[in-house]
């Protein structure tokens, strides 16, 4: 009848018209200007670059870590290692370090924001689902001769819609934040990836998007779970609120139940998959391949369950 | 728009709009609705009156589908609610309870969102609707803004954007002043008529209802406990007390008595009761000015609607 992309236009239509959800992209906007004005005149002053004594500086900061590596226990030396062989790669390369914040430097701190829009993206999921009921506007939406299948999809696929926009404004406005604040002369700089001990040269675009894709696994899965308890409860508090607290306190939980081998089978366990890039996994018998099974068998329960609570339950608010 | 013919009393052969087949609604192992039938034509304006919590939304929920239904069919121009949800659906408007609409978005964009939830809705339809309805002064304001009166307005807009053959309006003068009222049921009766549109309004008050439906179902605890045709029972030309005020009740009984064949069916001092049918009235009053009876007022005397209301219900108050 209708198509799936006008309940589409709807659903943008009512996140972006709102008030509560505009501010949130001007807030993270702020967190991001705030964050560069913050780093830039607090952090240290990268103008004194004394160019010609960096290597010898690193050769210095390399017997300085060598010295502490022998003092601490194996699980820790891991850092260690990296730095140690990223100097002698910069040294042997002729590839001098930065000098306080680059641009590039920047764009990776601003990664941690990716949390922000994962609360922000609960948020608008579980207020898009649950408000309908509140407001009442849910029996008005729903005699319209569309499946509830597909409004209760439009409100997903849109509100993931948002959570890629505002993945989208925080690599352009950090990149850009960035390089006004810092200077753009870092452009070309090679990332410097350490992997089983040897180091290669990535270029940063690839490092930043593989540490957004990392991080969006978190974010579907929560966004996900907001949805599907919304759809369930028709509550928003709860749907936001039990989702945030999940998601702050998963590694607490996780490490709580570390001593059990079946915690290797809880959601938060699984969903930061950079353990298995950059070496020590949770427990021994989980590989990516075992983490990615997890999560795609904790998607589908939540999928599932959203979609029958949504499609099948009576409504009568 | 399509033209439906226009009848008032379904003669049997026309298919209904709306039809209910022995509908039944358990909600947590208890009863609420429990057995409704009855059938809605083109052009008829059918009342569903009981008092609150008679089971009226639960059942104009069931009918548009935001609840399931227990036992029994709904069918909309012969499509089932049940099993073709999305045929049966488009031809229906509906306000159920409270018309809510997103309140942060303005009246013309919330009319937007509707129309893109159906086929082909033009932008020149939407204005139509809006004039219709008399919201074009106000129509690109937040609805944030609006009396209820609007809102309501706005709510009837959204109903009838994808004209529907089929208008459900679950206690739409609820909350609204005498003049919204008059209004609604102004619009009720023309949509009907002129249109020819099936609608079903609920409510509790008989007295609103029996200005704009053609026929009235009473609810109560779930079940219909009747159907009243209220053109039959207004135009009605079976005989009914006709009571007299006059100088003389007795004397103008005797008269009566002896001067004609009618039915009288109670007297005293200053008025006389007599079973007539209209056209009896005024042979009546000229035999008494004739014999010098003074005649003060006349009153018909006949069960109202609302007599009758409690006669079906037994006597209990439905109001
Ligand atoms: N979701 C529900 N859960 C339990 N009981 C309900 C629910 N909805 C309605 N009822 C009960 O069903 C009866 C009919 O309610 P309703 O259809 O709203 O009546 P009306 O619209 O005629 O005032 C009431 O007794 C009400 O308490
Ligand atoms: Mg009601």
């Amino acid at each position: 009848m209708s198509s799936f992309f006008q309940l589409i236009q709807n659903e943008n239509m009512k996140i972006y018209r709102k008030g509560a959800n505009r501010i949130m992209v001007l807030m993270l906007l702020g967190l991001i200007i705030a964050g560069g004005l913050i780093i830039k005149f607090s952090g240290p002053d990268n103008t004194d670059a004394h160019k010609g004594n960096w290597k010898q500086e690193l050769v210095q900061d390399n017997k300085d870590m060598e010295k502490q590596l022998k003092e601490m226990p194996a699980q820790s030396q891991t850092y260690f290692k990296k730095e140690i062989a990223i100097n002698k790669y910069r040294i042997a390369h002729n590839l001098p370090p930065a000098q306080g914040e680059n641009i590039w430097g920047f764009v990776k701190d601003m990664i941690g924001l990716i949390m922000v829009i994962s609360i922000f993206t609960i948020i608008v999921v579980g207020t898009s689902i649950s408000s309908e009921f509140n407001w009442g506007t849910i029996k008005l939406l729903l005699i319209r001769p569309v499946s509830r299948t597909s409004v209760i999809f439009a409100k997903y696929i849109s509100s993931l819609m948002f959570a890629i926009g505002m993945l989208i404004l925080l690599g352009i406005v950090s990149w850009l934040v960035g390089g006004i604040l810092f200077g753009f002369a870092d452009i070309s700089q090679p990332f410097l990836q350490y992997t089983d001990g040897k180091v290669t040269e990535t270029s940063w675009v690839m490092y930043v998007l593989k540490q957004y894709g990392l991080n969006c696994v978190q974010l579907i899965m929560m966004a996900t779970l907001a949805g599907a308890i919304a759809a369930i409860f028709r509550n928003g508090a709860l749907s936001i609120g039990l989702t945030i607290f999940l998601m702050m306190a998963g590694s607490t939980i996780t490490a709580f139940l570390a001593k059990y081998d079946w915690v290797k089978y809880v959601l938060f366990a699984n969903m930061d998959l950079s353990q298995y890039l950059n070496g020590t996994p949770l427990n021994d018998d989980m590989t990516l391949g075992f983490s990615v099974i997890v999560l795609v068998v904790y998607y589908v329960i939540f999928m599932i369950f959203g979609w029958l609570f949504f499609t099948k339950r009576d409504i009568a608010a | 728009m399509q033209q439906h013919q226009m009848l008032n009393k379904p003669d049997g052969t026309e298919q209904p709009a709306v039809k209910l087949e022995d509908v039944k609604k358990v909600i947590g192992g208890k009863p609420i609705i429990k057995g409704l039938s009855f059938d809605i034509y083109p052009g008829e304006v059918f009342g569903f009156l009981g008092p609150n919590g008679a089971g009226k939304t639960t059942t104009i929920r069931m009918i548009v589908g935001l609840m399931r239904i227990t036992e029994g069919n709904i069918y909309i121009h012969g499509k089932s609610v049940k099993s073709h949800f999305k045929d049966a659906i488009r031809h229906v408007g509906a306000i159920v309870e409270n018309p809510e609409m997103y309140k942060f978005l303005t009246g013309y964009q919330n009319l937007i969102h509707y129309s893109r939830m159906v086929k082909d809705i033009s932008r020149e339809r939407i204005n139509d609707i809006v004039e219709l309805v008399g919201l074009k002064d106000r129509i690109n304001d937040k609805v944030k803004t609006y009396s209820l009166g609007m809102r309501q307005r706005l709510g009837l807009a959204q109903a009838l954007l994808h004209s529907p053959s089929v208008l459900i309006l679950d206690e739409p003068t609820n909350g609204l002043d005498p003049a919204g009222i008059r209004e609604i049921r102004h619009y009720i009766r023309r949509l009907a008529e002129e249109e020819g549109l099936a609608v079903i309004v609920s409510s509790h008050l008989l007295s609103e209802m029996e200005l704009m439906c053609d026929r009235i179902g009473i609810i109560q605890n779930g079940k219909l406990v009747g159907v009243q045709n209220v053109h039959d029972f207004v135009q009605g030309d079976s005989q009914r007390p006709i009571r007299f005020s006059v100088d003389d009740g007795d004397q103008a009984a005797q008269i009566i008595r002896e001067t004609l064949d009618f039915e009288v069916i109670n007297h005293d001092n200053d008025i006389v009761e007599i079973q007539l049918d209209t056209e009896q009235i005024p042979i009546v009053v000229e035999i008494l000015v004739e014999k010098g009876i003074k005649l003060y007022g006349i009153i018909s005397a006949a069960k109202t609607l609302e007599d009758k209301f409690l006669e079906v219900t037994g006597g209990r108050d439905i109001v």
